[in-house]
């Protein structure tokens, strides 16, 4: 049993104490914080394989496997979706016992009641599974046989992916975290939690790219193709904040109670402080770490600027999540024992899947050229 | 490119830098005349206008913004599609922006002079315009910066000066090929003081060439802001349908998208009556049908959401003016939008019909009618029925409002039609490097 | 004149050519190099040993500087210099600032990028150079490379130039002259150029003079100005009598202002205070003092005004025994018909107002002459 097993182990024990210790609503808080944090990465990084076959793009062709593998991470985060389910009756308002007769219509009621909800979480992961399916499991067989004919499937397929990613991940953002506070309403959330998940995806496909060259498994892979990844780390960052500036400037400015309320409980106070610090570590620190041109191709820095980014991610979550439990930020060993368990289960997931298929995309029949690529 | 293969860099300078050289055709003396009549007719109107007062237009309370502003939001949105070609595709490094920029960014000029000139003719008192400014003054007053007018004026004019500079940055190594085929004369003397003196030295060029990615990084940040601004116009309101969280986004999609429209519809005219088709090839044409048909889903998308999001919200007055949108008076232009941007350009999934230029001409028109239609939408019929419905009142435009409306189409083709003539319509420089050689990757 | 040679040019077909060609030549170190092409050529800065452009640290710089001047430019007109609420919103909101703050940050650094550029690091316009007189200029912008030998030090033998040129494979070569230096400006040039610079001044200020003279304050467009109107103090003709203010209609009153009964001081005390004593009626009482009252019969109601000495007047002291001993009624009567000096504050301030008033003359007494069980 390795070290990495026991850390995992050892998380998983201290999230179940917490369960009992801290109580069922700090449990699910922390599941429901995770599962979505297991989610952003896979589900980005499928995005960026998507987007790829979409534009046809050649840089990106030997990285490619590196970004199907973390999009592996949407098994295990779909899995933990379907148990987040249990997390309904605890976090949310809509679906408590008593919670018959909510301010809002019959038809508010219908959306926001358990089965429906229940529905859309399996349908969004049914979509994503099967697309992750198609594109990274195509690939992995393309390994075998080589036929061009897949690549071909990949880039007609991936259109419609986008179309169905958009909605897909609009109802999970609407879902999962605007209806934590079901007055609550914003339009351009499903663009804020894209913007995250990408990012998220970017920063893991990024770390397992520069982890991959460091053990050198990814022969031929030059400054071009990782200052793309950095290039496209830094223009993330960028559409973040700006996503997450213009829904902030737009209800302060208008300072509607049914809006604003969401901002309060999160600006005041303790979460004052995660505000900032999100601003800090989302934006400032990512955004002057890779201005500079050579900053986006240079691995020390790639790595730490995309720990920094997924630990800004987790943030992100965190500062979306908890307050609803309370006007008190609360972090403390059950908070630990879930990052332990996660981060400890999806490096597992991660290193199993490295074992399976080559490390480029080796029956892709454009591997020569992205290779060739200059920038 | 197959298509490229037979160019080379003398002949691209003979076909696109001698057009500025010959007498141009009748056909363009026509298509001129009836611009610049165009043009004068609104300029005429707009000095009525001036005279009279806003009166002369349809907009009474509630509707205190209409054409004006819709005209506005329109022309400032076809500017962005110059931008975005050649900021966004240079640092992607989409080599299909080549032979298109350079008309792309010209039009961007162009459409933020027509846009320019809407809020200024609707302040009623133009002549004060200055007062918009920070600037010390006896009377000890300061614009009030947290008006998003004001951020505006802001955004709006350095864009149009950003824009400006990107555009001439381009041209300057341009002029100077022109300048050296010139005859002595005026024109090159012109021409001359023009190109700085351009002379394409190596050290100069390694400058250059930082300060157009620069630029281009940084009028990425700008295309996105500008748009976004006008959106506050709207979003930081309380009225109902125009305090929407997603609309910075949204209307930065929406100005790509007609803008994109809009390159479409003046290059497939521009590559028929300039003999070049196989410079501007339909490759090139097909790419942006393509983006013209993912920002039309982006489109679908937001009205999605924001149709959702209303419903969702459960108030009572965004569900009113929902309604309004599609059933009530002014419905048709509701379900307009709806058909001209997120149904019409879905033939561009068709390779088949990506690529014929009428099919293109006709969704490129489509587009441009659903998006003025949809900025109707968005500042009319929110703002014809508000939270009182005592002061609830139809809008009627004028024929003032209408000529108007031709008029800045009139002074736009207008620049462009000079444009076409006066100056390179392909960015030669940017061309000639990359055209294939035989020592090309050596 | 004699001509001086500065440099020696030697065109090449393509990019590769002139790359191999600035490599012999720059081992050979005698000459300084530069060449001259129609496009970037890729390799050339690093072929001819040039240094990285400073333009991305200077952007930043201007850029950083931008954001500063709009954030303190905004900060200090709307924050310090005049500040006003907004929207409910502190004054020293920095959210709104944004906006405008990153389109300055742009602004600078896009002038910074773009004209740093051409007049700093590329000394542009620039029209004396040798190489704009030169034959080969039309085909170095068109698609021929160009290299030119410079003497690094001493003299510049041209010849041999000329020679190491043709070796490398130039096609063609030309030898660049020293541009003439500019001839000396005649006197008598220089007084015509000052006496035409006069003579426009001249013209151009009589000319704005003249204007403003016989088109005095011209409004540009004064149609606004002009539309039907009531004009105050002055006769109108919509109505039939000719004026502009009308009498109200007999039997009708207005809005929230009732009719008063009392001519006299003697029917005025016998009327009541209809409002309680209560904190909201003080408060608004105090509003109403420190509006009209406090500026004459001073802040503790005792007859020393706000004003200086200049203003001459001897407000009534409302804390002498015969105010404190006045009933309401009369209190309000004389503040709805004035006295002596004093105006009537009729139509500024409303019933309600009025009566609240009274209560809080009566707490301002009570202050001035409190006894012990107050104070317990």
């Amino acid at each position: 049993m390795s070290l990495l097993s026991l850390v995992t182990g050892l998380g998983a024990l201290g999230a179940a104490a917490a369960y009992f210790a801290a109580g069922p609503e700090r449990f699910w808080a922390n599941w429901l914080l995770w599962q979505l944090l297991l989610l952003s990465a896979g589900l980005g990084s499928l995005f960026l394989v998507a987007l790829e076959h979409l534009t046809d793009a050649r840089w990106s062709i030997p990285l490619r496997r590196t970004a199907e593998r973390t999009a592996g991470l949407l098994a295990p985060a779909s899995a933990a979706m379907l148990a987040g389910l249990f997390a309904l009756p605890v976090l949310y308002p809509w679906a408590h016992p008593g919670a018959a007769l909510m301010p809002h219509g019959a038809a508010k009621s219908a959306w926001l009641s358990a089965p429906f909800f229940s529905a859309r979480v399996v349908l969004c992961s049914a979509l994503w599974l099967l697309a992750w399916r198609l594109l990274a499991g195509g690939s992995l067989e393309q390994d075998k046989t080589k036929a061009p004919a897949l690549s071909v499937l990949a880039r007609r397929f991936a259109p419609f992916f986008m179309a169905l990613f958009a909605l897909s991940v609009t109802t999970a953002a609407f879902d999962w975290l605007s209806s934590l506070e079901p007055e609550w309403y914003s339009d351009i959330l499903g663009v804020y939690f894209f913007a995250g998940i990408f990012l998220a995806g970017l920063a893991s496909v990024t770390l397992l790219a520069v982890h991959l060259i460091g053990a050198g498994r990814l022969p031929g892979v030059r400054f071009d193709h990782v200052y793309n990844l950095g290039g496209f780390l830094f223009a993330f960052t960028v559409f973040w904040s700006y996503i997450a500036f213009a829904q902030y400037l737009l209800m302060w400015y208008a300072h509607l109670p049914e809006e604003v309320f969401w901002y309060q409980r999160r600006l005041e106070g303790p979460w004052r402080t995660a505000a900032l610090a999100l601003a800090v570590f989302h934006f400032l620190i990512p955004f002057f770490a890779l201005i500079p041109r050579d900053a986006k191709g240079d691995l020390p820095r790639l790595r730490w600027v995309a720990i920094l980014l997924l630990g800004a991610h987790f943030l992100d979550l965190y500062w979306l999540i908890f307050p609803v439990l309370g006007p008190d930020p609360l972090f403390s060993w059950p908070e630990v024992s879930f990052a332990l368990f996660f981060i400890g289960a999806a490096l597992l997931w991660i290193r199993r899947s490295l074992a399976q298929g080559a490390d480029m995309p080796i029956g892709d029949p454009r591997l020569e050229e992205g290779l060739a690529f200059r920038l | 490119m197959a298509p490229e293969a037979t160019l080379s860099p003398a002949s691209l300078d003979e076909r696109v830098l001698s057009a500025a050289e010959r007498k141009p055709p009748a056909a363009w003396w026509l298509a001129l005349a009836a611009a610049a009549s165009c043009m004068s007719l609104g300029f005429a109107l707009m000095a009525y206008t001036l005279y009279m007062g806003i009166g002369a237009w349809g907009n009474n309370r509630p509707v205190v913004w209409a054409f004006d502003i819709i005209n506005f939001v329109f022309w400032i949105g076809i500017g962005h599609a110059g931008t975005l070609i050649s900021a966004i595709l240079l640092l992607f490094r989409a080599r299909w922006r080549n032979a298109i920029s350079r008309t792309a960014e010209a039009m961007t000029l162009f459409a933020v002079v027509c846009a320019g000139l809407f809020p200024l003719i609707h302040l009623g008192r133009p002549w004060i315009n200055f007062w918009l400014f920070p600037y010390p003054n006896q009377r000890g007053l300061w614009p009030n910066f947290r008006s998003p007018l004001i951020w505006d004026v802001f955004a709006v004019s350095t864009y149009f000066s950003v824009s400006l500079l990107f555009w001439y940055l381009g041209l300057v190594p341009d002029i100077a090929s022109m300048r050296e085929r010139a005859r002595p004369g005026l024109r090159k003397l012109v021409l001359t003081v023009l190109s700085l003196g351009w002379r394409g030295e190596a050290s100069h060029w390694r400058h250059y060439e930082k300060a157009y990615l620069l630029l281009a990084g940084l009028a990425t940040g700008l295309v996105l802001s500008v748009h976004s601004v006008v959106s506050f116009d709207f979003a930081v309101s309380l009225v109902p349908g125009w305090h929407m969280t997603i609309f910075p986004p949204y209307f930065v999609a929406g100005a790509i998208f007609s803008g994109f429209a809009m390159v479409v519809l003046v290059l497939s005219v521009v590559r028929r009556t300039m003999r070049l088709e196989d410079i501007i090839t339909p490759h090139h044409l097909e790419m942006m049908n393509k983006v013209i048909l993912a920002t039309s889903c982006l489109m679908a998308y937001s009205y999605l959401v924001e149709g959702f999001t209303a419903w969702y919200s459960m108030n009572p007055y965004l569900h009113h003016i929902f309604k309004q949108y599609l059933w009530g008076t002014y419905g048709w232009t509701g379900w307009t939008a709806i058909f001209c941007n997120c149904l019409i350009p879905q033939l561009f999934w068709s390779s088949r019909l990506r690529r014929s230029a009428p099919v293109m001409l006709f969704v490129a028109v489509a587009v441009l009618i659903g998006m003025w239609f949809e900025r109707f939408v968005i500042i009319v019929i929110s703002l014809h029925q508000d939270f009182l419905p005592s002061s609830w009142h139809l809008y009627e435009p004028t024929l003032v409002d209408y000529g108007i409306l031709l008029g800045s189409f009139g002074l736009f083709f207008t620049l462009v039609l000079l444009f076409a003539r006066l100056l390179p319509v392909i960015a030669t420089t940017e061309m000639k490097a990359h055209l294939p050689r035989e020592d090309a990757h050596a | 004149m004699l001509k001086r040679p500065a440099a020696v040019l030697g065109l090449f077909e393509s990019p590769r050519a002139l790359l191999s060609a600035i490599e012999l030549l720059r081992a050979r170190g005698r000459w300084s190099l530069e060449a001259y092409t129609p496009y970037p050529v890729p390799g050339a800065e690093a072929a001819l040993g040039l240094k990285r452009s400073p333009l991305a640290a200077m952007v930043l710089i201007m850029g950083s500087l931008g954001a500063l001047t709009a954030y303190l430019f905004q900060w200090w007109m709307n924050s310090v210099d005049y500040p006003i609420v907004v929207g409910g919103k502190p004054v020293d909101a920095w959210q709104a600032y944004v906006p405008v703050l990153f389109e300055v940050t742009v602004l600078f650094a896009a002038f910074t990028a773009g004209l740093g550029m051409l007049l700093l690091l590329n000394r542009l316009p620039d029209f004396r150079h040798p190489l704009l007189s030169s034959k080969s200029a039309a085909a170095l912008t068109r698609d021929k490379f160009g290299l030119a030998l410079e003497p690094a030090e001493g003299p510049f033998d041209a010849g041999a130039a000329e020679a190491a040129l043709r070796e490398v494979g130039a096609e063609a070569v030309e030898v660049l002259n020293q541009p003439a230096p500019p001839a000396p400006v005649k006197p008598r040039t220089l007084l015509l150029l000052a006496a035409g610079g006069a003579l426009a001044c001249l013209a151009a200020g009589l000319g704005t003079y003249w204007t403003l003279k016989l088109f005095p304050a011209l409004p540009p467009m004064s149609h606004m100005l002009e539309h039907p109107k009531l004009v105050p103090q002055k006769p109108s003709a919509f109505f039939k009598d000719g004026r502009g203010m009308q009498a109200g209609v007999p039997g009708t009153m207005a809005r929230g202002r009732l009719p008063y009964p009392c001519k006299t001081e003697a029917c005025a005390s016998r009327l009541a205070n209809p409002l309680p004593r209560a904190a909201e009626v003080l408060r608004k009482g105090r509003k109403a003092f420190d509006t009209s009252c406090a500026v004459c019969h001073g802040a503790l109601a005792n007859g020393r005004p706000l004003l200086s000495e200049a203003y001459g007047a001897k407000p009534a002291d409302l804390q002498s025994s015969r105010f404190l001993s006045m009933e309401d009624g009369r209190i309000y009567h004389t503040l709805m018909t004035g006295k002596s000096a004093m105006p009537s504050f009729a139509s500024s301030l409303t019933d309600d107002e009025r009566w609240s008033l009274a209560h809080y003359l009566r707490a301002l007494q009570r202050a001035q002459h409190a006894e012990d069980e107050d104070l317990r």
